[in-house]
């Protein structure tokens, strides 16, 4: 099984470089054999593929140390889990893992129009195999997860104990599902670009993918800060890391085009920068995959150095310089088909919009280079971390968060006076008045007031959408409260699920505003011994120490301390701490120890207890108080949900009703329709 | 034009001096690999001293609560990218961090302040033993060329939608949707409406 999964790899490396091959050349020579041929092949380079990834499944489940791969990931003793997990926790086999998502997303996507956009599929195919040929090579040739060794160990090194988690099972995998689906958006721009077919239709094509993407890339991001947050104890869940900065890239500009290609739907504008923004999502993905496995950059999450670094270089300048090419070859094609009309209009609102979701993700690049710039320029090495991102990143954050309230309320074309004010009296006052709650309740923080603030204004633009909308659909067809709001919603996915995705993104900014009042102590308890601290509530805690102990596992040995907790004298429960030595088969440690934090969650704040080690039967722990943690993940699952209820299809006849308002075409506009 | 045959013919053999060519990788026993997961490897020899002699009649120079905001500011040495106080109370088996403490804690009671310690630091390992690089000489560039680029895209930005109204305003002009076909113009409409 092994051996055939390798002779998989190999032939669908071929049936790549064939599909890519005769794609292109059926595109050109308008033959339909050639196309045809192209797209089975693509089918077939997706079934090797799988049967590549079987293959390595096998040898792990097998537990067949003879490959390099499986020893370096999992020792006999594992679990089943983990082995299964282990497929994408090594550089070599989760490039096979990223080839096979791809593979598939290709298949996905040329069976999905195998009847329609025929004039572009023969370029897409060709450019989907060619990314997946790039893929497969990089694999086979670089970071070949069936490599042997010259003899056989007794056993493996096992896997990285903080992968040895839930998180990390499906972080990976929703990460390199938005990281790949970016391909498919990629491959129809160049595909209408090399077709000169630069109308709608390729949008329409791209748009369900781009937000499978997005969805993915949000679900992946956010599972990702989960596991930092439970796993690696440090007590946050961003940290600026450039691994974690390499997967927000994509996600900041695919946000954009999610947005700009509204108006190009609409009015046919933005042609040329919608199809920049799909080209650099792509781009921002591989380059991510490139700070991931190069090296080039120190980060903790970062693969070793290896030599696939070169190759991703060398694809990422390739890529760029033919779409570059083609767009400039194109610009004739790519004028916009309407003029804006106003600087105060829902144009203008998501043109603003794109500029600051570009320039975070332009920032968040320049913070992620700037130390290998600033090395090359005065041969200093410097750390660029949290406090530089939170420098230039929170008021442009802030800046996103208030047009988020904006764009979706302000009129098309051109806002009049009475419609800003009609529209954002509500709003504005609220937002006030929240804030002037917090600023009399004491609250001093600029940057959190100003969040709650606009959070504030954000959410009631929200609430007075939908009420708007329930509202006309409850005189109008006198419908109760719930099912007015199902139908609304369901009658108009795109609309009020994007509101529903901006709901999310205001909790979590609110949230992202609880964390500045994060407070922690640390300090040494032996068993019955106590600590008292207040919580940024102003709440008494007190933590009274059970004692240490120790136990052993299938593969770990296991330290804990146990802390009873009271809150203002009510007791809360018991919360525990562990660090866990990992050991293989042969009882040899591997890895250092590591941490499994205990955390007490409500709405309010996560009491998050760390063991840092044992001395002399004494505790060492860190306990702190991190304010509205729990809203980050509801406010991301509210995105996701956001999300999917997008791109849920609907039918296009259901979609022309429902809407909450309507606008009053501007006057020179009115004759027109 | 290549033909099928042909293909398959040269991929084959392709396919047969690569498998033979992947041979055999030199196995290195699981305690001195370099990991080869995505976390990183703790260099635990990263600690350097940095110790100056108390100033006459030294009081401590802070609270605890002003030191740990220092510790905050100073990154650990060995790896793992956090901060001297978030690394030494999360990782006990980081030996880089609590020696990092000692120092900043000697050099507390010598009545150092906080830029007098960050200072002694960079002398010992570098800028890169700041969190974030001090904005000074070059490293000003860092912070401010997102805002310039954010800068000059709202004024191209401004520009470009001024000179489409201009250009609306012009008799000439004014059929700002004149290139579209009647079916986009009706359905430019349609969707306007319908998406107030």
């Amino acid at each position: 099984m092994i051996v055939v999964g390798e002779l998989s790899l190999w032939i669908a490396l071929l049936l790549a470089v064939w599909s890519a091959t005769v794609s292109f050349a059926g595109g050109r020579g308008r033959r339909h054999d050639l196309i045809e041929s192209g797209e089975r092949a693509t089918y077939g380079a997706f079934a090797f593929t799988a049967l590549a990834s079987a293959g390595l499944w096998y040898a792990l489940f097998t537990r067949d140390f003879s490959l390099s791969y499986v020893a370096s990931q999992i020792s006999a003793n594992m679990p089943n889990v983990y082995i299964f997990t282990s497929f994408w926790s090594g550089q070599a086999g989760s490039m096979l893992f990223w080839c096979v998502i791809l593979a598939m997303f290709a298949a996905i996507a040329v069976w999905t129009n195998r009847e329609r956009n025929r004039d572009l599929m023969p370029w897409t195919t060709g450019t989907l195999a060619t990314v997946l040929a790039f893929f497969l090579a990089t694999t086979a040739f670089k970071a070949n997860p069936f490599e042997r060794l010259d003899w056989l160990p007794v056993d493996g090194r096992g896997m990285n104990p903080q992968l040895q988690n839930p998180g990390m099972a499906v972080h990976p995998p929703n990460l390199y599902l938005g990281y790949v689906a970016t391909t498919v958006p990629f491959a129809f721009a160049i595909g209408a670009l090399l077709a000169r077919r630069i109308d709608t239709d390729w949008l329409a094509a791209v748009r369900r993918w781009s937000l499978v993407s997005w969805l993915f890339l949000t679900i992946g991001i956010t599972l990702g800060m989960w596991w930092a947050y439970v796993e690696l104890g440090w007590g946050g869940y961003w940290a600026w890391d450039p691994v974690e900065n390499s997967s927000f890239l994509p996600w900041l500009t695919g946000t954009a085009f999610l947005h700009s290609i509204m108006i190009q739907e609409k009015r046919g504008m933005l042609r040329k920068w919608n199809i920049i923004l799909v080209v650099a999502t792509f781009l921002l993905s591989i380059l991510g995959t490139f700070i991931t496995r190069s090296g080039i950059i120190e980060s903790v999450h970062s693969f070793a150095q290896s030599p696939v670094g070169p190759w991703f270089a060398w694809f990422l300048a390739v890529v760029t310089a033919i779409t570059a090419w083609l767009v400039l070859t194109r610009l004739k094609d790519l004028e916009a088909k309407a003029a804006l009309e106003s600087m105060v209009s829902r144009e203008a609102a998501f043109l603003y919009n794109n500029l600051l979701l570009v320039g975070i993700a332009f920032s968040v690049l320049w913070g992620t280079f700037f130390p290998i710039l600033s090395e090359a320029v005065r041969g200093t090495k410097i750390t660029v971390g949290p406090p530089f991102f939170n420098t230039v990143n929170i008021p442009l954050g802030l800046l996103l968060l208030g047009l988020t309230g904006v764009g979706p309320l302000i009129a098309w074309r051109k806002a009049s006076l009475s419609n800003l004010r009609r529209q954002f009296l509500g709003p504005v006052l609220t937002g006030l008045a929240v804030a002037g709650v917090l600023l009399a309740l004491g609250m001093r923080n600029g940057y959190a007031l100003t969040s709650y603030l606009l959070a504030a204004f954000v959410a009631a633009t929200i609430v007075q959408e939908f009420a708007k909308g329930v509202g006309a659909r409850r005189s109008l067809h006198g419908e109760r409260l719930v099912p007015a709001f199902v139908h609304l919603v369901a009658r108009n996915r795109r609309r009020y699920g994007g509101y529903i995705v901006h709901a999310g993104i205001v909790m979590l900014f609110a949230a992202f505003a609880g964390m500045g009042f994060k407070r922690e102590t640390d300090t040494s308890l032996s068993a019955g011994q106590s600590l008292t601290t207040k919580d940024p509530w102003g709440a008494e805690w007190r933590f009274v120490s059970q004692g240490v102990s120790t136990n052993r596992s299938l593969n770990r040995e296991i330290t804990a301390v146990a802390l009873e907790t009271w809150r203002n004298g009510e007791y809360m429960g018991l919360i525990k701490s562990e660090k866990r030595q990992y050991f293989d088969s042969q009882r040899r440690p591997t890895f250092d120890p590591s941490t499994e934090v205990g955390i007490r969650t409500d709405a309010r704040q996560d009491v998050y207890v760390v063991l840092a080690g044992v001395r002399d039967d004494a505790a060492e722990i860190r306990v702190a108080f991190n304010p509205l943690v729990v809203w980050v993940w509801v406010g991301s699952a509210i995105m996701a949900i956001g999300g999917l209820i997008v791109m849920w299809p609907q039918a296009e006849r259901r979609r022309q009703a429902g809407y909450a308002a309507e606008l009053q075409p501007a006057p020179e506009f009115a004759g027109v329709a | 034009m290549i033909s099928r045959r042909s293909f398959v013919a040269g991929g084959g053999a392709l396919l047969v001096l690569s498998v033979r060519r992947s041979g055999h990788a030199s196995f290195i026993p699981p305690a001195q690999q370099r990991d080869s997961s995505n976390l990183f490897a703790m260099d635990q020899a990263a600690a350097r001293s940095v110790r100056l002699p108390a100033k006459p009649g030294a009081s401590p120079s802070m609270s605890v609560d002003e030191r740990d905001a220092l510790e905050h500011r100073i990154r650990c040495q060995c790896g793992c990218t956090l901060d001297v106080f978030t690394c030494r109370t999360t990782d006990f088996s980081c030996q880089v961090s609590p020696a990092m403490h000692r120092d900043i804690m000697a050099l507390v009671q010598g009545g150092y302040n906080a830029a007098e310690i960050s200072d002694a630091f960079v002398r010992t390992y570098g800028e890169a033993a700041l969190m974030a690089p001090p904005r000074t000489g070059f490293n000003i560039v860092g912070y401010v060329v997102p805002g310039i680029v954010i800068a000059i895209g709202a004024v191209v930005l401004v520009a470009v939608i001024r000179g489409m109204g201009r250009q609306r305003a012009t008799p000439s002009g004014s059929a700002t949707i004149s290139d579209a076909t009647p079916e986009e113009q009706a359905r430019l409409d349609a969707a306007l409406k319908d998406d107030a």
